[in-house]
């Protein structure tokens, strides 16, 4: 009879097993950190995951503590990307979101229902310290939104300065003088522009970081092209971007790998010296201080160049707002609205310099950047102090197309000619701008 | 064809396959391995090369510790969640098998394309989040995994049915003559019979739960809830991500499912196939 004890002797195990497991489950969820609120209000603090971005996060959020002991901050991390867009929404249209969150400002912003989903912060006294554009980028109609987080951004070429110097170059102020420069780079035997479609986001930058050439030459040009006006196939200023990309793959000018290279690939070789120009975004900068920690320290940023040299200028992206969703109501709207003010305040600036090095300036007036920051950073800076630079296309306009990464692509890398893949882009902001349901567009 | 020249064809495809599925499984591995020893400078080159530096131990810890030991937290999260859903998953698709393949009636028709329909119609996050707050089961351990059964149900009963097709009737019917109940009947005979099969759902479910991302981002927030694969994000991000720590949290998380594998190895191609025999 030994044969029958043994299935009942399983069938027992596996009871057991389901048995404890559920009551296992009857416990919450893992709760091994202590995340009790206290007596206190307690605050969660919804972030992406960039490493810098958390350290940042945790660095406010423990300064901000230690000056409201009352009040007890939880950063919670979500991916970035289009991941974290739809978790974002998720969050909001079941009426779950934390009780603080950062998204992006601009056109993303605008996508998330502010009016319906979002506490309006327009009476809050901190809102005429911050930078002018950002406090459009954030606002609906005549309310505004969110305090910034994090620093300023811009689109700008990163170059080495020590092959600059070797080579006795300077900086350029129009295309042509850069593409001099980058005959003479190439001359010497190193690559002049690096390109890294293995992260496809990084392709836009000619056309996008572009944009204050475009501003210069055809300064409404933002507002007709959101009226369906304006196309970048038509406008012989917006076209240029498409052309310097075409250009510079048909000279040769791109690192051999560019079709695979990752962006921590590109930040290597330019800190390294075996490239010489890197169109990449300022946010790019932590990942250039990992990648090549000496190196980094020889990178500074120009803007890219257009035709006229008194007109050059950088293009700059606002940074990311906290926003407080309509959900959180009562103490925690109180500890919510303080918990803004002192992001949007210089100490608050501070407490994010003390977590990560910022990349650029802060959008709060009275902020100023510590003096470890790099070349780069200082750089950027300059154009800020000088006046010489606009806000980027999306922050401008509420349209900007899904396949803009996948068509600079293929423009990038000669599969398709300049004008075409201008077209192309037309027809998919076309999309974008009848799914919005914008006028002018049917 | 001579019988000596057939075999010499067959060791020489087998060798093949194995130098195949060698390339297909083990080089992603050494792959991960090699990665997850590197610096973070090295790392990040994303070179298939041994390290020039050691950094394992200083990268366990530092994936262990980051986020305040999310990972264990999550490690405790991912086994209830892995445990739970895959026991009721088990005994209910068995059950819903049992009486599918052993009662025909006119409504197993319309049951049949329940069950399909399970496979077909593709979840919605939103509606079903408002079911979950309905019930309030949202931001639960217990509604996720009722989400999880409910995903693995179908999956499970089809390879449940197709199995009980193979079990000799004349057992139930020497139980029930016997004087055995239904229940008595079900536990006492049938499911210990199912133990091949079962094997299979155990450890076909388990690495879909274990392996799940999409769900518990969606239906179980928070940051004491994550579970295993979301703490990958912890290291990887669009602008900044530390391939060390990814891939030996890669590793960490890899290591569950594998030793299960290996322990189950024969189990699960003798549970596939025996499925397999009757439709």
């Amino acid at each position: 009879m030994r044969k029958q004890t043994s299935p009942r002797r399983t069938l027992r195990l596996v009871a057991l097993a389901a048995g404890a497991a559920l009551a296992l489950t009857g416990c919450s969820a893992g709760s091994l950190g202590s995340s009790g609120g206290g007596d206190g209000v307690s605050l969660t603090f919804l972030v992406g995951s960039n490493q810098s971005t958390v350290a940042a996060a945790e660095s406010v959020a423990e300064a901000f503590m230690a000056q409201n002991p009352d009040i007890t901050v939880n950063v919670e991390t979500r991916p970035s990307g289009s991941e974290g867009d739809n978790i974002v929404k998720t969050r909001l249209a079941t009426g779950d979101m934390a009780d603080v969150f950062v998204y992006n400002s601009g056109s993303l912003f605008q996508a998330i229902g502010p009016e319906q989903n979002l506490t309006p912060l327009t009476d809050q006294p901190w809102v005429g310290s911050l930078e002018e554009n950002f406090t459009r980028v954030v606002s609906v109609g005549d309310q505004l939104y969110g305090a910034p987080f994090g620093p300023q951004l811009t689109g700008a070429i990163l170059y080495n300065k020590k092959i600059y110097a070797d080579l006795g170059l300077e900086i350029p102020r129009t295309w042509d003088a850069f593409m001099a420069n980058n005959a003479a780079i190439e001359a010497a035997g190193t690559v002049p522009v690096i390109q890294t479609y293995g992260d496809t986001y990084t392709s836009q930058l000619f056309v996008l970081g572009d944009f204050h050439n475009v501003a210069a030459a055809e300064p409404d040009f933002a507002e007709r092209y959101t009226a369906g006006q304006a196309k970048f196939a038509t406008s012989p200023a917006a076209l240029k971007g498409w052309e310097h990309l075409q250009q510079l793959h048909d000279l040769g000018y791109y690192n051999e790998d560019f079709p695979t290279a990752k962006m921590e690939e590109g930040m290597r070789k330019l800190g390294e010296g075996e490239g010489a120009h890197y169109p990449m975004l300022t946010n790019g900068i932590p990942t250039l201080t990992q990648a090549s920690p000496d190196g980094a320290k020889d990178i500074g940023i120009f803007p890219i160049p257009g035709d006229d040299p008194a007109k050059n200028g950088l293009t700059v992206w606002s940074p990311n707002g906290v926003y407080i969703p309509k959900t959180t109501e009562g103490e925690e709207l109180e500890a919510a609205k303080k918990f803004e003010a002192f992001i949007a305040s210089p100490a608050g600036c501070d407490a994010q310099s003390a977590g990560a090095t910022p990349t650029g300036p802060y959008a709060v007036d009275g902020c100023t950047l510590p003096a470890d920051v790099l070349p780069a950073t200082t750089d950027f800076q300059s154009y800020i102090d000088a006046g010489t630079y606009s806000p980027a296309l999306e922050f401008l306009s509420p349209i900007k197309g899904p396949a803009l990464e996948q068509i600079t692509v293929e423009v990038g890398s000669g599969i398709r000619p300049a004008a075409d893949g201008a077209a192309l882009y037309d027809e998919d902001v076309r999309k974008q701008a009848l799914q919005l349901g914008l006028d002018g567009w049917q | 064809m001579k019988p000596a020249s057939r075999t010499a064809t067959r060791y020489w495809l087998g060798g093949a396959a194995i130098v195949a599925f060698a390339v297909v499984f083990l080089v992603p591995f050494a792959f991960v391995l090699v990665t997850a020893m590197k610096s973070q400078r090295e790392a990040g080159l994303l070179e298939f090369s041994w390290p020039t530096e050691f950094a394992f131990l200083e990268n366990l810890r530092e994936a262990l510790e980051a986020r305040d030991y999310i990972l264990i937290i999550a490690f405790i999260n991912s086994t209830i969640l892995t445990v739970s859903s895959v026991a009721i998953m088990v005994i209910l698709a068995a059950m819903v098998g049992f009486v599918l393949q052993r009662r025909p009636s006119r409504w197993t028709g319309f049951i049949n394309f329940l069950v399909l329909s399970g496979l077909i119609i593709p979840p919605a996050v939103v509606p079903t989040i408002w079911v979950l707050q309905g019930l309030g089961l949202f931001r639960t351990m217990p509604g996720l995994i009722l989400v999880e059964v409910a995903y693995g149900l179908s999956f499970s009963i089809l390879l449940f049915r197709a199995f009980i097709a193979t079990v000799p009737r004349e057992l139930d019917e020497a139980a029930i003559i016997d004087g055995a109940g239904p229940v008595r009947l079900f536990f006492r005979v049938v499911f210990p019979l199912l133990r091949p099969v079962a094997v299979t759902v155990i450890v076909v479910q388990s690495v879909v739960v274990f392996n799940d991302f999409t769900h518990p981002l969606y239906f179980l927030p928070g940051e004491q809830n994550a579970t295993v694969q979301l703490t990958l994000y912890n290291f990887q991000s669009q602008y900044e991500t530390q391939y060390n720590l990814l891939f030996t949290n890669i590793l960490l998380i890899t290591i569950p499912p594998l030793v299960m594998y290996l322990f189950f190895n024969r189990q699960i191609v003798a549970g596939m196939t025996a499925g397999a025999i009757k439709g």
